[in-house]
């Protein structure tokens, strides 16, 4: 009897002691020490090649500068698990995320503002990559410390083949496209090759992701700064219209988009591109190693995004380095953030064979080719620092990437539907999402 | 006797701890006094009020951290915005205004009746035919029952990439060459807005009727044997035998599974997420895809939870509606 009195108390205890932990104390102002461990957060697959050259880059941070770090790689879920983390109220002294990412750890207080002073060599970054570190009210919150931006990728033996050129405006680019699609260039006397792939799934806002290519080109937009750090829905005006006109017609008119698209997010759209089914994609040059290995490096070649009626504009995108909030040792967040930007850190990140912190450097002193001196990657590398643009950072950009690609999916799943009213639709709803953050002007 | 005399006697020997010795000699001993009987049950099963609860304590504690405190405290984030580090805001029914008024709730709600609908049904009816071609005892039997269980054992993952590659819109796609000989043309399927949301029903439907048919199997077990022999003389044909004697045999069954189908239709998920992340043209959202764009995409807890609150109520409805049908046809 005494026993079970003696269970019963030690459950009741426990379940206490359970609760308890879930409120700890706030740690918005820590006491500093420079001592202390810092506690770095990657998104990348655990135990995969990208996670070894996270920590061949600490390595080297750690002998520059004596700071100690700890990696611990997520890939699933990783905004979540941040989420809990911040519910504990112990977040991570760095994380190394998505640029995207910003505007949703700033809204939810989960960083710290940046004094570029304190930066080590960030007079050295790349203008456009500096700008995508800051929130709309131009406060610094991120350093981006690897970017990449998307380039044509080209079937050269197709080509070749039609004795046809790279193309480098958007009527070659369609010209070659419908080649590819009717000209049999495979030689296996069937109708089974088309000019581009594209991921156009609503998955992640894949859709919107990839005709941001085609719609900053035309010099559309899916929303315009109003001044202020405000914004307002742009679908509407005539080069966006003029952009999914012409994108949309591809798909419909010309039918060079591979079969199956609109279910498509980039896994079997890299396939189709692999198998030999499309000639064409836009991606960026972290799956140059894959196709070198599964289509054969002389099968493709690399060319910069043919100019559109605008220019040559294409998404940049990258990674960047955040310093979380209620850090004890604000110091050593500032030196890693000032080592992953600085000449070696950039080096010491491109290196590697199978994976690499960082694709192209933010760091205007290092030049690709010291490290990767494949011609490819120069072409990469010319491109983002020409014409990379980055996503706005405001608030939360996930319901607008959303929201467009819905917009994209219907637009080129029914060829039926009547273009301006699907944009006039999309526009409501955009103004609805700026409304929401409340950064509509 | 008074109740507290009740509480004295049953304070005695704790159920649990009592020696069988001493239990022997109970039973005889009051006989003709008072009401002996009530008594003599107190003695032997009572014991401390407590003492069950001490015994379910490790269920319930496990139930406790792992179900009850995670749901109330997902009631409680239905009515926030949740902001783990800033500290979360009271909104009151805001996130729910956000999730009914959302783009394409109400329709996605609508597709995920009809998915549910036609999922049920269609792995109900295709459950029991199969069952009824394979019920017996043969050993081949087993051997094809096995393989028609197989797409249930299949990871969900495996089964969107097969059905992808099925469904392949072109002419010489697996199903749309199948199609050609019967002198079809190529369709979209899931690509198609027009066809996406049959082609999805089909892939449930495939994975769906196995579990169905194995549940049909071990119900069609328990029909007496008699009833189809007594049918056969009175002259019953084999669809009447069907019609008058499986079915009202698998009555239960049928309950079982109907709510079961009818729950995993509302929550359905994966295959529509893996399949076409409820495209083209939102012709495939149902709430489940909703609630994850809303919620875990852009991050938004509060309203992921008030979606996830709502669909459940809607579960909960239906499992006491049908609940309440079946006990009024019994009665």
């Amino acid at each position: 009897m005494q026993r079970t009195r003696w269970i019963g108390a030690g459950f009741l205890a426990s379940a206490l002691a359970l609760t308890s932990c879930t409120s700890g104390p706030a740690g918005a102002d820590a006491k500093q020490d420079s001592k202390a461990e810092l506690e770095l957060w990657t998104r990348t697959t655990p135990g995969g090649p990208g996670e070894k050259a996270t920590l061949r880059l600490v390595e080297g941070f750690e002998k520059a500068t004596g700071h100690k770090v700890k990696v611990t790689a997520i890939f699933d879920d990783f905004e979540t698990k941040l989420q809990q983390r911040a519910a504990q109220r112990q977040l991570p002294d760095i994380v190394m995320n998505d640029v995207t990412q910003l505007g949703a750890m700033n809204s939810q207080g989960l960083l710290r503002e940046i004094d570029l002073s304190k930066i080590k060599n960030s007079q050295d970054l790349v203008e456009q990559g500096l700008n995508s570190g800051k929130s709309v009210d131009g406060k610094q919150y991120g350093i981006p410390y690897s970017a990449q931006a998307g380039a044509l990728l080209v079937r050269k033996d197709w080509r070749e083949k039609l004795k046809l050129e790279a193309p480098r405006t958007w009527d070659e680019l369609a010209a070659l496209a419908t080649a590819f699609t009717t000209r049999d260039p495979d030689g296996n006397g069937k109708q089974d090759t088309y000019g581009l792939a594209a991921p156009l799934s609503t998955k992640r806002g894949y859709a919107s992701w990839y005709f941001s290519n085609f719609l900053w080109a035309a010099g559309g937009d899916f929303i315009t700064e109003a001044g202020q750090g405000t914004y307002k829905p742009s679908m509407t005006s005539k080069e966006s219209t003029e952009a999914m006109r012409w994108f949309r017609a591809l798909g419909c008119d010309d039918k060079v988009v591979q079969p199956g698209a609109v279910t498509m997010d980039t896994p079997p759209t890299n396939e189709t591109f692999e198998a030999g089914r499309t000639g064409m994609f836009v991606v960026g040059p972290y799956l140059m190693s894959r196709f070198d290995k599964s289509l054969g490096k002389d099968k493709y070649e690399v060319v910069p995004m043919p100019k559109g009626p605008k220019d040559a504009t294409v998404l940049a995108e990258g990674g960047s380095v955040y310093l979380m909030a209620g850090s004890e040792n604000r110091a050593g967040q500032d030196a890693f953030a000032g080592y992953a930007i600085s000449a070696e850190g950039q080096r010491l990140g491109m290196e590697g064979v199978d994976g690499s912190t960082v694709q192209l450097p933010v760091n205007k002193t290092v030049d690709v080719t010291e490290v990767r001196p494949d011609p490819r990657w120069k072409t990469y590398a010319d491109v983002y620092r020409s014409s990379g643009r980055y996503a706005p950072s405001i608030p939360n950009w996930t319901p607008v990437r959303q929201t467009t690609a819905e917009t994209v999916n219907a637009l080129m799943a029914d060829c039926s539907l009547d273009l301006g009213e699907k944009l006039r639709e999309l526009d409501t709803k955009l103004a609805g999402i700026l409304q929401e953050q409340g950064i509509a002007g | 006797m008074t109740s507290l005399d009740q509480v004295k006697a049953a304070a005695g020997p704790a159920a649990g701890s009592t020696p069988p010795a001493r239990r022997g000699p109970a039973p005889t001993a009051p006989r003709g006094a008072g009401p002996p009987v009530p008594r003599r049950v107190r003695n032997r099963r009572g014991g401390r009020w407590w003492t069950p609860w001490l015994f379910l304590a490790p269920a319930l504690i496990l139930f406790l951290y792992f179900k009850f405190i995670p749901m109330a405290s997902a009631l409680t984030m239905s009515f926030q915005e949740v902001q783990p580090y800033l500290g979360n805001r009271w909104v009151g029914g805001e996130n729910y205004a956000t999730v009914l008024s959302s783009d394409g709730f109400r329709e996605a709600a609508w597709h995920t009746v009809v998915l549910a609908v036609g999922q049920t049904a269609g792995s109900m009816l295709l459950g029991l035919t199969l069952a009824l071609l394979m019920e017996g005892q043969g050993r081949r039997l087993g051997f094809v029952r096995s393989a028609a269980f197989l797409p249930v054992v299949v990871p969900i993952a495996v089964v969107a990439e097969l059905w992808r590659i099925m469904y392949h819109p072109t002419e010489d796609g697996m199903l749309n060459s199948l199609l050609g000989l019967v002198g079809f043309g190529p369709s979209g399927f899931i690509n198609d807005p027009d066809t996406s949301m049959v082609s999805i029903m089909l892939t449930g439907i495939w994975r769906g009727a196995p579990y169905d048919m194995m549940i049909f199997l071990a119900g069609l077990a328990g029909v007496d044997r008699g009833l189809y022999e007594a049918a056969k003389v009175d002259g019953a044909s084999r669809f009447q035998r069907i019609r008058h004697v499986t079915l009202p045999g698998l009555r239960a069954v049928l309950t079982i599974l109907f709510i079961l189908a009818a729950i995993r239709g509302l929550r359905v998920f994966t295959e529509v997420f893996l399949l076409t992340n409820g495209g083209p043209d939102g012709s495939t959202e149902v709430v489940m895809t909703v609630i994850y764009k809303l919620g875990l995409e852009q991050n938004r807890l509060g309203v992921g939870a008030a979606g996830a609150v709502l669909l459940f109520l809607a579960t909960l409805l239906l499992t006491v509606g049908v609940h309440l049908f079946r006990r009024r046809g019994n009665e």
